[in-house]
């Protein structure tokens, strides 16, 4: 996975266990891996673009308990960008919830 | 590591490309008649026994891309398909409907299908299904299951209970009867022999016949080897995907992957006061509305309930602790739009596009309001749908809210139903195959599977596709 991909799957995990925290990071990292060549792609594309306009525009903490990089992803004006945290999203609490 | 060496020659009467409701049935009947059989699957053999269904696990092993994968368009479309011995039969819920006879006479009389009478698709139809065990519950149903019976009667809805592809012993434990456990076993029973784990990268062509198929195999050190299985005939059956995207990388395009349907699927996960009985998938469908719009229940572990409740971003924390009271449902359409299969050279997997009609996502919110409407019905206290930004509800005169909520940036739809591909019949203009699935064009080439329907059958296709198969097989039988 990307850095950023790395990034936003750690903010999402609701576990503090750490080694509960590497098996979800390697699920999700075996599964958009195993992603069709062109969806894994677009996924990678959309990681460095966002990853470089987040580097940038370093998100708020608007006093809430969702973390500030993704708030900011799942409130953007872009359906990209909240299909992108719903992808990971969703591979994390799928994760979280059914590994054993 | 990929072998250099010489390819494996290995020879058939009939090679049968994959193993799932198509291929199994095919490879079945063929041996069954005595033919020299060699199926070849890409995905592995799994004992059908040795992982639990519908978790995590089985996504990994059992399913092409470790889970859903997604159409291009907007909104993206989840679709799951199997890769395993078996394919998709061994993930799916296993419910079992007969192609309706309305729907078999539409489709006889606009692509030309010869021979597609309800009385010949009965006749297949009561002999597999007799192979198959199909059956009803021997008991009452899990609690799931009696919610739509209970909101639709409300209601004043049709409700029934669908068979399913089950088995059931003294105790009324049921055990699916997939194609690892049935049509497989049937055709190495009779000969066949099947080799897993072994790709077809495309098919061998002479003019206007096929000499086989160049496979990758894995073989057990995890090298590639490649292995050309030379054939007098070939059935591809590799599903409304796989199945078109393999004549494509083998230069027969034409109508091939055009026309792709799917039953776009929205999802409510739905509160109730008491616990609800999670163990698979309710039997009980709401046909009121059918066949543009079918509901149903969906499977509901752990996991799948806490994608549901985050489908429409609203905070779950509490709803997903408090999950044995929570269910996943859904309402299926039949939509006006097509997609498309496209193999494109260089990439291994081929890119899927589906975009849906401004008419389908008007019934997609009919659909989901309905839904709604029989789930406060049957007693739920909180509904969250699979909508961004679609409000949690709590009371009928709330459901109203949802119209205008479901758009192609906020829905979050799936399916598991993909057909049409490879469409069968006499109208050349609108099929790729004729109407017992020869591919135009080839004289010793068939297509099998899902692909074949000429639109989706607005039910699970398990039943249409097997029953099509079997026919189609017999036909084949009797003319060589």
């Amino acid at each position: 996975m990307l850095w950023f991909e790395r990034q936003v799957v750690d903010r999402l995990m609701s576990t503090h266990d750490p080694r509960r925290r590497a098996e979800v990071m390697a699920y999700v990292d075996g599964t958009i891996r195993e992603l069709p060549e062109h969806l894994r792609a677009a996924i990678g594309g959309a990681s460095l673009a966002f990853g470089g306009w987040f580097s940038v525009v370093r998100p708020r903490s608007r006093g809430g308990a969702a973390d500030p990089l993704v708030h900011s992803l799942d409130n953007s004006w872009l359906p990209p960008m909240r299909q992108y945290v719903r992808l990971f999203r969703g591979l994390v609490l799928f994760a979280e919830q059914e590994l054993p | 590591m990929r072998s250099r060496r010489a390819p494996t020659a290995l020879d058939t009467e009939v090679l049968v490309i994959g193993s799932g409701a198509g291929g199994a049935t095919t490879a079945a009947k063929m041996a069954a008649a005595g033919r020299t059989v060699m199926v070849v699957e890409e995905g592995p053999w799994i004992d059908p026994d040795a992982i639990e269904p519908f978790s995590l696990e089985e996504m990994v092993v059992k399913y092409r891309h470790r889970g859903p994968c997604g159409t291009l368009g907007a909104p993206p479309i989840a679709y799951a398909e199997g890769r395993c011995v078996g394919g998709s039969t061994e993930i799916n819920s296993g419910l079992w409907h007969r192609l309706p006879s309305y729907l078999s006479e539409e489709w006889r009389a606009s692509y030309r299908i010869e021979h597609f009478t309800e009385d010949v698709l009965d006749r297949y139809a009561e002999d597999v299904e007799q192979a198959q065990a199909v059956s009803l519950l021997p008991s009452a149903p899990p609690s799931s299951s009696a919610t739509l019976e209970r909101g639709a009667t409300k209601l004043g809805w049709q409700a029934v209970e669908f068979p399913r592809v089950f088995k059931y012993d003294g105790r009324g434990r049921g055990v699916k009867q997939t194609m690892a456990r049935t049509m497989i076993p049937r055709a190495l029973e009779h000969g066949a022999t099947l080799t897993a784990d072994c790709r077809v990268a495309r098919l061998l062509t002479n003019g206007d016949q096929v000499t086989g198929a160049l496979c990758e195999r894995r073989t057990d050190d995890g090298d590639a080897e490649r292995v050309v299985i030379n054939a007098d005939h070939v059935f591809v059956c590799g599903g409304a995907i796989q199945t078109p995207a393999l004549l494509q990388r083998s230069g027969i395009r034409g109508q091939v992957g055009s026309g792709l349907k799917v039953h776009p699927t929205i999802k409510i996960a739905a509160r109730f006061p008491s616990p609800v009985d999670h163990a698979g998938v309710p039997m009980h469908r709401i046909t009121e509305f059918a066949p543009s719009l079918t509901i149903g229940g969906s499977v509901s572990r752990k996991g799948h309930i806490a994608l549901a409740l985050s489908d429409c971003a609203a905070d779950f924390t509490e709803a997903l602790e408090d999950w044995e009271r929570v269910f996943v449902y859904y309402a299926a359409i039949r939509g006006d739009a097509a997609g498309r299969v496209v193999a494109v050279p260089g990439l291994r997997a081929p890119v899927v596009s589906y975009r849906l009609t401004d008419a389908d996502l008007s019934r997609l919110a009919r659909g989901l309001i309905h839904l709604g409407e029989v789930l406060l019905a049957a007693g739920a206290i909180e509904l969250y749908p699979s909508v961004i930004g679609g409000r949690v509800v709590r009371r009928v005169d709330e459901l109203a809210s949802w119209w205008d909520v479901v758009t192609r940036s906020t829905a979050n739809l799936m399916t598991v139903h993909l057909t049409s591909t490879v469409r069968m019949g006499e109208d050349r203009r609108r099929t790729a195959a004729n109407s017992f699935g020869a591919v135009w064009g080839y004289r010793n080439l068939r297509v099998n599977d899902a692909s074949l329907l000429p639109d989706a059958p607005g039910v699970n296709p398990q039943a249409a596709i097997m029953t099509i198969a079997s026919r189609n097989a017999e036909h084949f039988l009797a003319g060589t």
